[in-house]
């Protein structure tokens, strides 16, 4: 059962701050609830004081402007941005992910800033924003920062937020030309959290088609969403072909640290690594090819 | 246009459900809708431990809590020891020398808020001394293995050996014999609705419980014994019951203990809602079995002989394992034709929460392995599975004669080879078995299989259902029942069945809910009796009304009553029709003109126990059911042979006999959404994980089922029969066709990718690495 909290429904960011600053530690911000309330009914999580933020409508949009790129307010619900057109037609592999991303019911809740901040390295969107090079804006007493999507995540449900600290945008820049970028994941039923999960973003040199960059990120591989920088060298440099990319997915394999549970053990989701990584791969080098 | 069935005016087409309106408009309470003055909450304080002494418990602290008005320990109930029958009492409401499975309930206490009876619970102390356990059958039969219960050397539960003809003559005599290990898992019944109830004392030897029980005469009976109370002083009344799923809510949990006994102490109204965490750490679940299966076949497959061995994890009572073992065993003579059949069975105790009756019970394991096994011999024989399917269902039997198995099991219509035939025809099924489909990484198949599920169950003992009719004045109908609709849709069948009798129309019968204190008693809704036996009860309910009615008529029209007839509410004389009254009329002129009746129909059921006898359990011999459906299946898979993902695709066709659909539409989407998707759920995805007595994944994120996404839409197809033992024909709908898709889904994986599933469920590991060692096996013989 929760336990009993004092609750906050702030209207502003600034409100919320303040309350933040006011109750330093102590208090847990709420966004559409879809992580944390199973995490608090099973008694893991409980706090004094609950700030509700999903109130704060001035967090809730997506911005686009091909030389600035996606802007994501924090506050986004996930059915929003898989279908949102402007998504669909700039940030393809957005929308796709959040498709598989649990049920309708919880898309039409759950957050974008809420999902990033639970820190569950099985979550989707952490590997699809770090292929995609994003960054997170946070907001605090002490002002704005801006941070890697790729350097939030610091352990198992933890991230790189000052108590004083929220997310408010997600910022993600315009892929550079012939980028392809896909994502995978492991589900045994469609919405599934990933048994395992990889997104991989594939940049082509026009002139000769050699991989210029590479990004290859794991879900529920660590204990944060991982860069798998070996696969990502593999590729690096080269014309890629069919048995780079399954290289590429062995070499992100040993990589892997998965965790083990009831849905699989260690050594079938190293397996899957190799499957799924090459599978993303492929769909984004067809698609960098085509692009 | 909707297939209507007979030539009826309410029944065999369409009708809409009596209870849909109060459901969708949220009319309908559920006993955790129940709110009383003065209402207390209680909680239960379980254990941690799987197996564990009880060395003291120390209540002294929670009963000081403010708000806490009072705490019950095992104790409080003198010795009371309940089970499924008399010899089988071996549990207490609650444990007060021994835990046996962990999360068993040792004490309750009732405070003014739940969050009050939580904190009381954590106060209460319990001194435990743990013991070592046994998790699985294996580790339970070993020699000098830890008891589960003192009393129960070498921690068997149930034991049968039956033998029927020569099974070793006919294994040396066969052209082919086989033996194969199947394992089917523990499973969780998935009812949304959790254990709750509400319990209160109107008087000092009065209860009242108001429970979400499917049986509501099971705890009618038990707690009066467990208060020592008269029956008639024990009051249940029925609250809607959420959907069961077949997993039989009949069986006492904590709750149903704590509350009365907490509301006895008080003297005030207690509640108890369980959670979905509860439910999955504590409720009954299916048995896991290990099915060992020899059978020995001739050349062109007709099967000579079955030898099963079942050994069950029957958990830490005995609840209703005897009966488990019994289906389990029996149904090996049906729905093929078997001369030769020897059973080994055995069930142990381990300090797992208790296994019980799911959809399709004790037949679902063996059935499986059947089935499976039955597809493993004709492809070795060469043979077509729908064709070896073919050659050994039974016929169904002329009109008039029954067909006897060799282990005393009766039928009178057996439409399993119509069954077949329509779904090989259906699915284009030689056609469709040709063609491998193979689509980059993912490889189609197809699989078969049949089943059959006995209807109107009847055990030893209170086995009647009763109705009771009563036409009020105006020409409406109180309809009385001690049946209850969990979900199934028996209200609306017993009342079509009451209209169609009476000539009256389906919207003029008022259904009542159970009520102890007036309705008739009632064995319960399990093992598919419901529609089978309170139908007919609400067949001879309906009769008897109707015939003193009809004599008020025949006064009026001055002919005999054979002559009259009422059908669509008219009263009319059968070779005058012209000669009639509205239905209304007639039961004004039977109420007001002196001396002015009171018409109330009374009627039992008789079929169960009259037709065969009772079935001898140990014995192995004799009918457990009063009819039985039969079930055909095709199904197709798509495996993803990179990860061992399966999914069940919409290419599957049932066909169902249930002996006359009194409800169309009923027993379609009882046999999709009740059944069909519950087995291949259970093929599939659904597995308790265990580790040392603690439930791994006892929620519904970690603890698998499927959603729309992946429930297939299958065809059904209908099979009528018309059961002489059924009311108009009709026999049990669903629990057969949950046997029978998880040997389809097998198969048909086994048609895709060549590898056998022989332990369910067909998760994707387990498949990945079938998968990857057929592969390395292949390359080795390169």
């Amino acid at each position: 059962m929760i336990g009993d909290f004092e609750y906050f429904a702030p209207k502003t960011v600034d409100e919320a701050i303040a309350l933040l600053s006011k109750y330093k530690g102590e208090a847990k911000i709420i966004a559409g609830g879809q992580s944390m309330l199973v995490v608090m009914k099973r008694g893991l999580l409980t706090t004094e004081y609950l700030i509700d933020i999903k109130g704060i409508a001035a967090l809730d949009y997506i911005k686009y402007d091909e030389g600035e790129g996606l802007r994501i307010g924090a506050l986004t619900i996930h059915r929003a941005i898989e279908k949102s057109p402007i998504i669909q037609k700039h940030f393809r592999v957005l929308s796709e992910m959040e498709q598989n991303l649990a049920t309708i019911q919880t898309r039409n809740w759950g957050t974008i800033g809420g999902n990033l901040c639970h820190g569950d390295p099985a979550g989707d969107p952490a590997p699809v924003l770090i292929a995609l090079n994003a960054k997170l804006k946070l907001a605090g007493s002490g002002g704005e920062r801006i941070i890697e999507v790729e350097e939030f995540s610091k352990d198992y449900l933890e991230v790189a937020l000052e108590p004083d600290e929220m997310l408010t945008e997600i910022q993600v820049p315009t892929p550079l030309s012939h980028t392809g970028i896909a994502c995978e994941k492991l589900m045994v039923m469609k919405g599934d959290m990933g048994v395992v999960g990889a997104a991989v973003s594939i940049t082509l040199s026009p002139k000769d088609g050699v991989c210029k960059d590479a990004r290859i990120v794991l879900s529920n591989c660590a204990s944060v969403p991982l860069r798998a920088r070996g696969a990502e060298k593999k590729l690096i440099g080269k014309v890629l072909n069919d048995s780079l990319l399954v290289e590429a997915g062995e070499v992100a394999s040993t990589e892997a640290s998965p965790p083990v549970d009831v849905h699989g053990s260690a050594e079938y989701r190293q397996e899957m690594v190799k499957v799924f990584v090459r599978r993303a791969a492929t769909k984004a080098l067809e698609r960098a090819k085509a692009a | 246009m909707e297939e209507t069935f007979g030539n009826y005016s309410v029944i065999g087409k369409a009708m809409p459900r009596v209870d849909a309106r109060a459901k969708v408009t949220g009319e309908a309470k559920y006993a955790a809708d129940i709110e009383l003055p003065g209402m207390l909450w209680g909680q239960i304080k379980r254990s941690p431990y799987a197996h564990a002494r009880i060395l003291n418990i120390d209540t002294s602290k929670a009963e000081e809590l403010p708000g806490v008005k009072a705490v019950t320990t095992g104790k409080d109930f003198n010795g009371f020891k309940w089970g499924w029958s008399g010899p089988t009492r071996d549990e207490e409401p609650f444990a007060t020398t021994k835990v046996r499975y962990q999360y068993e309930g040792v004490a309750a206490v009732a405070a003014i808020s739940e969050d009050i009876a939580e904190e009381a619970c954590d106060l209460i102390e319990v001194e435990y001394e743990p013991l070592p356990g046994v998790f699985d059958p294996f580790e339970a039969m070993k020699e000098g293995a830890p008891l589960v219960h003192d009393n129960r050397p070498g921690n068997i539960c149930v034991e049968y050996h039956w033998t029927f003809g020569d099974v070793d003559k006919a294994f040396a005599e066969s052209h082919l014999v086989r033996e194969d290990i199947f394992q089917t898992p523990r499973m969780a019944k998935g009812y949304l609705e959790t254990p709750a109830v509400v319990a209160y004392w109107p008087g000092p030897d009065r209860l009242v419980f108001q429970g979400a029980k499917g049986s509501p005469y099971f705890p009618y009976r038990i707690l009066a014994r467990c208060f020592n109370l008269p029956l008639s002083n024990v009051r249940v009344i029925q609250p809607f019951i959420g959907s069961d799923f077949g997993g039989t809510k009949n069986d006492m949990t904590h709750c149903d203990f704590a509350a009365p006994m907490l509301a006895k102490k008080t003297g005030r109204p207690v509640k108890l809602v369980y959670t979905q965490f509860d439910t999955l750490t504590t409720d009954l679940r299916r048995h896991p079995m290990w099915i060992t299966i020899k059978t020995g076949v001739t050349k062109d497959g007709i099967l000579k002989a079955t030898y099963v061995k079942a050994i069950a994890d029957g958990g830490a009572y005995t609840r209703m394992s005897p009966l488990t073992m019994f289906l389990t065993g029996t149904c090996m003579t049906l729905p093929y034709e078997l001369p030769n059949f020897k059973f080994d069975a055995y069930n142990y105790f381990t300090n797992n929460p208790s296994s019980a009756a799911m959809r399709g019970h004790g037949l679902y394991h063996s059935r499986f392995a059947a089935d499976v096994q039955l597809d493993m011999m004709a492809e070795e024989l060469g043979l077509d599975p729908v064709e070896i399917r073919l050659r050994n269902a039974i016929e169904n039997p002329e009109p008039g004669k029954v067909y006897e198995t060799i282990n005393g099991v009766h039928m009178a219509t057996c439409g399993v080879k119509e069954c077949i035939e329509k779904v090989a025809e259906a699915t284009n099924w030689e056609e469709k078995r040709k063609t491998k489909k193979v689509e980059g990484h993912k490889s189609y198949g197809i699989g078969f299989s049949a089943a059959t599920y006995n209807g109107g169950t009847k055990l030893s003992a209170h086995n009647a259902c009763a109705a009771i009719v009563r036409v009020c004045e105006d020409g409406s109908i109180n309809y009385l029942t001690g049946a209850s609709d969990v979900g199934q849709g028996s209200d609306t069948v017993c009342c079509a069945i009451a209209a169609e009798v009476l000539g009256v129309g389906l919207e003029d019968i008022d259904i009542k809910r159970v009520d102890t204190a007036f309705t008739p008693v009632d064995p319960g809704s399990y093992g598919s009796r419901v529609t089978v036996l309170a139908g007919q009860a609400a067949m001879n309910a309906a009769e008897d009304a109707k015939r003193q009615l009809v004599e008020v008529a025949a006064q009026q029209f001055s002919v005999t009553p054979e002559e009259v007839e009422i059908k669509n509410r008219q009263v009319f004389v059968k070779s005058n029709p012209q000669r009639n009254m509205p239905w209304e009329r007639l039961v004004r002129i039977a109420c007001y003109e002196t001396p002015g009746k009171v018409i109330i129909g009374r009627g039992y059921s008789t079929q169960g126990i009259t037709i065969l006898g009772l079935a001898d359990l140990s014995k192995g011999v004799g009918d457990i059911g009063t009819n039985y459906s039969f079930t055909a299946q095709a199904a197709e898979v798509e495996v993803d042979v990179e990860t061992g993902v399966v999914k069940c695709t919409d290419n599957s066709v049932i066909a169902h006999d249930c002996g006359f659909p009194l409800n169309p539409p009923a027993v379609e989407t009882q046999v999709q959404g009740g059944s069909y998707h519950q087995g291949v759920s259970a093929a599939l995805y659904e597995e308790f994980k265990m580790d040392q007595g603690q439930t791994l994944n006892p929620n519904l994120i970690d603890y698998m089922r499927p959603r729309a996404y992946e429930a297939p839409m299958t065809k059904v197809l209908h099979v009528v029969t018309n059961d002489p033992y059924g009311p108009f024909g009709a026999k049990e709908a669903s629990e057969g066709s949950c046997c029978s898709a998880p040997p389809a889904l097998i198969n048909a994986i086994y048609d895709a990718t060549g590898v056998w599933i022989k332990d369910l469920p067909a998760q994707p590991e387990k498949v990945f690495w079938a998968l990857k060692a057929q592969k390395e096996k292949k390359q080795r013989k390169k």
